[in-house]
Order: structure tokens, then sequence, then C-alpha cells
């Protein structure tokens, strides 16, 4: 669980899929749960948005949803580079997996991750998506509706 | 095809008889011989023979302990034993023990032998053949698995994107917007996914490895039904679970059994304003779990009933793919559990399955 959580809270998406991205973006903008949205179109992407944005925490995301089968990178590799981080930048970010697999492996290899708290299935409903918020968030922080 | 000649190992302690059968059969064999079992082991050593001659009676390694001290290490070339005397102790402890395919005596008939050494090497190809077609069976097998596998896969991502438009056109409030378009696109992808999904069932199944995990009934059916009953809230669900004991099954292969038989019952009910129920009792002990689903739904026909668990088989008017009970079949069929299956028109149906507890 992030140890604090202020606003605006941010959730970074990771998927090579163009259509996967638009589609999860706007569940997230419906459920209401994330303040900003931050894109990536692969793994490296993603860890160079971190690099990035080393120095200015409040641009890090509280959440990363992370797809598993994506070319060069994929989420697991992804993983590899995000645990060697240091841990200012991870401590307020929690990770969840959403893929479309059915494969065991992937979920069983998902769910042994120490750093993944949950793999989410897709299509994403926010309603899947306010039971991880509540899970893993604080919540007193919750936003009101 | 012009073969290269087959290559053919005598081992004899006499000299003479080496020679002897160098000369007679020099020009239809490639010929190498040893004085002892250990020369002969140098000449396998370094080159593939197809065909062993050993004499019985040599000092140190007999015939047969060197053919039971090869038996592993060189089990492909076929052996004959040539012996100079009838001894039946010698001959029951080759046949027994050293995998001999021919038993000459000793003078050797050169035809005779001739013969043999012709058919041991017949014997030697099929075994080789045999063992090449297997093994590229075993590859062709594997590939189409994992294309099927992966292509499943493939297929499925952008299904699921498709099905995550429709969530959002519903969330917009447009579902209606366009007659009842919507509506079809979500059946036909729902459709396409439940085909996809069960054809990834159908293959995981098919592959033989086994992973035994600890069981709980009562959570496992609880997560089915979830996940069945999501798209149907009005099914009335009774569950009877008692586990004594733990119980060590294949979870993959029981969640697609309960699976496919829970969605059943809950997607063979009669039109709405129709009470539905489900009846769920499971009674799992240290020997086996007693599974049984009852549902109050559209029942089989009668001349129906022996025909379920084929592959496609549909009923008139069947919503489904053919390939459920089918898969639930072979699933069992891989645990060594069992099904039975009563039904009574427009009453309802009840599956009853025995699985083995792998503890």
């Amino acid at each position: 669980m992030p140890n604090k959580l202020e606003k605006p809270i941010k959730v970074m998406l990771v998927d090579d899929n163009i259509i996967d991205l638009k589609i999860n973006s706007k569940i997230i903008f419906i459920s209401k749960l994330f303040d900003e949205i931050i894109q990536c179109q692969s793994g490296e992407e993603a860890l160079s948005y971190f690099n990035t944005h080393s120095n200015q925490p409040e641009k890090l995301p509280n959440l990363i949803l992370l797809d598993i089968q994506m070319p060069e990178m994929d989420g697991f590799e992804f993983l590899d580079n995000y645990k060697r981080f240091p841990p200012e930048l991870k401590d307020n970010c929690i990770v969840a997996m959403l893929s479309s697999t059915l494969d065991f492996g992937d979920i069983r290899k998902a769910e042994a991750n120490p750093y993944v708290v949950k793999l989410l299935k897709k299509p994403l409903y926010p309603a899947h998506l306010e039971e991880l918020f509540k899970a893993n968030f604080p919540v007193e922080k919750q936003p009101r509706f | 095809m012009t073969r290269s000649p087959v290559k053919v190992l005598y081992i004899d302690d006499e000299e003479n008889n080496l020679l002897a059968f160098k000369a007679s059969f020099r020009r239809q064999y490639e010929i190498y011989t040893a004085i002892s079992a250990a020369e002969g082991l140098k000449v396998l050593e370094n080159l593939p023979v197809e065909v062993i001659i050993a004499d019985q009676k040599m000092p140190e390694t007999t015939g047969v302990e060197f053919f039971k001290s090869i038996a592993t290490t060189y089990p492909d070339p076929i052996r004959i034993l040539l012996t100079g005397y009838t001894d039946i102790a010698a001959l029951a402890d080759a046949i027994n023990h050293g995998d001999i395919y021919r038993y000459i005596t000793k003078p050797w008939n050169d035809l005779e032998l001739h013969n043999s050494i012709k058919n041991a090497h017949d014997a030697y190809r099929s075994k080789i053949d045999l063992r090449n077609k297997v093994k590229e069976l075993e590859k062709t097998n594997d590939e189409l698995n994992r294309f099927i596998y992966s292509i499943s896969h493939e297929l499925r991502a952008p299904l699921v994107s498709v099905i995550g438009i429709v969530n959002l056109v519903k969330m917009e409030g447009l579902y209606n917007s366009s007659g009842e378009y919507w509506e079809l696109i979500e059946s036909c992808s729902n459709k396409l996914d439940y085909y996809i999904q069960k054809t990834l069932q159908y293959y995981k199944n098919n592959k033989n490895i086994s992973e035994n995990s600890d069981i709980n009934f009562k959570t496992l059916v609880d997560e089915m039904i979830d996940l069945y009953a999501y798209s149907d809230r009005d099914t009335q669900f009774n569950l009877n679970i008692n586990q004594t004991h733990p119980f060590m099954g294949d979870s993959f292969r029981i969640e697609v059994i309960l699976g496919n038989l829970i969605s059943n019952a809950i997607k063979y009910q009669k039109e709405s304003g129709h009470h539905k129920v489900v009846d769920i009792s499971i009674d799992s002990n240290l020997l086996s779990a007693e599974i049984s689903i009852t549902d109050n739904g559209l029942g089989i026909l009668n001349e129906h009933l022996e025909k379920i668990f084929t592959q496609f088989f549909k009923a008139k008017n069947n919503k489904g793919s053919g390939l459920g009970l089918f898969i639930v079949k072979e699933a069992l069929n891989k645990i060594d559990g069992t099904i039975a299956v009563s039904s009574s028109l427009n009453h309802g149906t009840t599956f009853k399955i025995t699985i083995p507890n792998a503890k």
C-alpha cells in the first residue's frame, strides 16, 4: 500500500496496443478514481518516464496497469527493471497486471510476483478497478462521488 | 537407392573363426572383428554398428554377459549369439536378459548366418525408422498444439478489445442508439470468445502435464458461480458442500469440469418467468469427491443422452458450441474421474461426477 496518497492521483497504463490504451483510458476516466492518466506504449517508454521524472515525485504514478504480452520488453521484464528502482520512486506506487491472458502459467507468474497486487483481466470494468482501488489505497483518501 | 553395406561386428576369442567369417562375408558386409568383449566395446564406441554377433564361450566375458553389459548403452544394434554347444542355461539367460534376436549354433552354416544377418538388419532398420517416425510425429503434434494455443491467444486479444468497446458504448448510454446492432455485435463477440476459450481449454487439457494442488471445493464453486452467473443473476444456487479431508487434485482440470457444468446449468434454462434453481452438492473425503449438479431447466432428450459427450454434438435449437461436455469428459479421462447423467425433459438434468483424491 502506498505510504501517502496525495492528489492528483495518477495511473500509468503500459500497453503496446493503442486501441486498448484508448479503451482503458476511457474506462479509468468513467470510473472517476484517478485524476491523471499516463499512457505508455511500451515497457521501455514507461521506464524512461520514471527516469525522466525521478526528481519529481508529484509526477510519478500511484498505480501501474501493466500489459503482459508486449514486443521487446514484456510485462515481466518491465517488472525486473522496475524492482531495481530506488525505493523512493516506487514507494507510492503499486502494480497490477492487465491482460487478456487465460494462460495459467501467466496468471500464476503474475500472482507470484511480489510487486504485483492483482491480475486484472481485459476487458477492464470500472467495478474491478474500484475493487482494486479500495483494497490498496487508504480509505480516507478516496475520492467522493 | 544404394545403401552403404551393413556394419557387422563379430566378437570371438578364436582368431580362426574371425578370419573364416571375414572370408565368407566380406563382400556383402562391412565387417569389424574383435578378439574379446573389451575389444568389441572399443569398436562400438567408435562406429555405428548395426548387427553384433558374439560367441558365447569366451574367457573373461561371455557373449551373453557382453550383451547384458551394453543393454542400456547400445540398445540399437541387433544381437546374434553363437555357441558351439547347446547350453540351455546360457540360452535361457540370453533370451531373458540379453535381448538376443537370433541364436546360431557353431559351426555355422553360411547361408543360415547370412539370412540371419539380413533379417537382423531389417529389424534394425524398422526399429530406427519407427523411432524417427515417432519423433517426427511428436514434433508435429507439439508444433500444432503450440500453434493453436498461441493463435487462440492472438485471436482473443483484439476480440477482447471489441468487447471492451461494446462495454464503453453501454457505459456511455449509446447501446440502443443504432437499433439492435450493438447487441448483435456483443452477442457475436461473446460467442466467438466462448469458442476461443473452449479451444484453449481443449488443447491445455490435451497436454499431459498434470499438477496437483490442494483444492477447496467451497472456494472453487463460489468462484465458478461468480464467474458464470455474472450474466444471469436470477438463478438461485443451493450449495451443500462437505469437505472432510484435504483434497489433492488437478486444479486446472477440476475448474474446467465444474466451470462447464455450472455454466451449462445456468445456460440451458427455460424461458424467463421461471424460478431457476441449481443444486450443487459435493461430498469430498479421503478417497474421492462426489459431485452432483442438478438444474431444473430444459432437460435432455433420452435419445440424446449418449451423444452429449461427443465432440460438436448439438441438440436442435441449442445455443452451445458442442464442446463443453466433450471437454468435461476429456478432462475427467485425464484425471481418472467418471461422469453419469440423468435427465427428464422439461424438468431438469443431474450430472454426477466422481474424482479420485490424489492425496
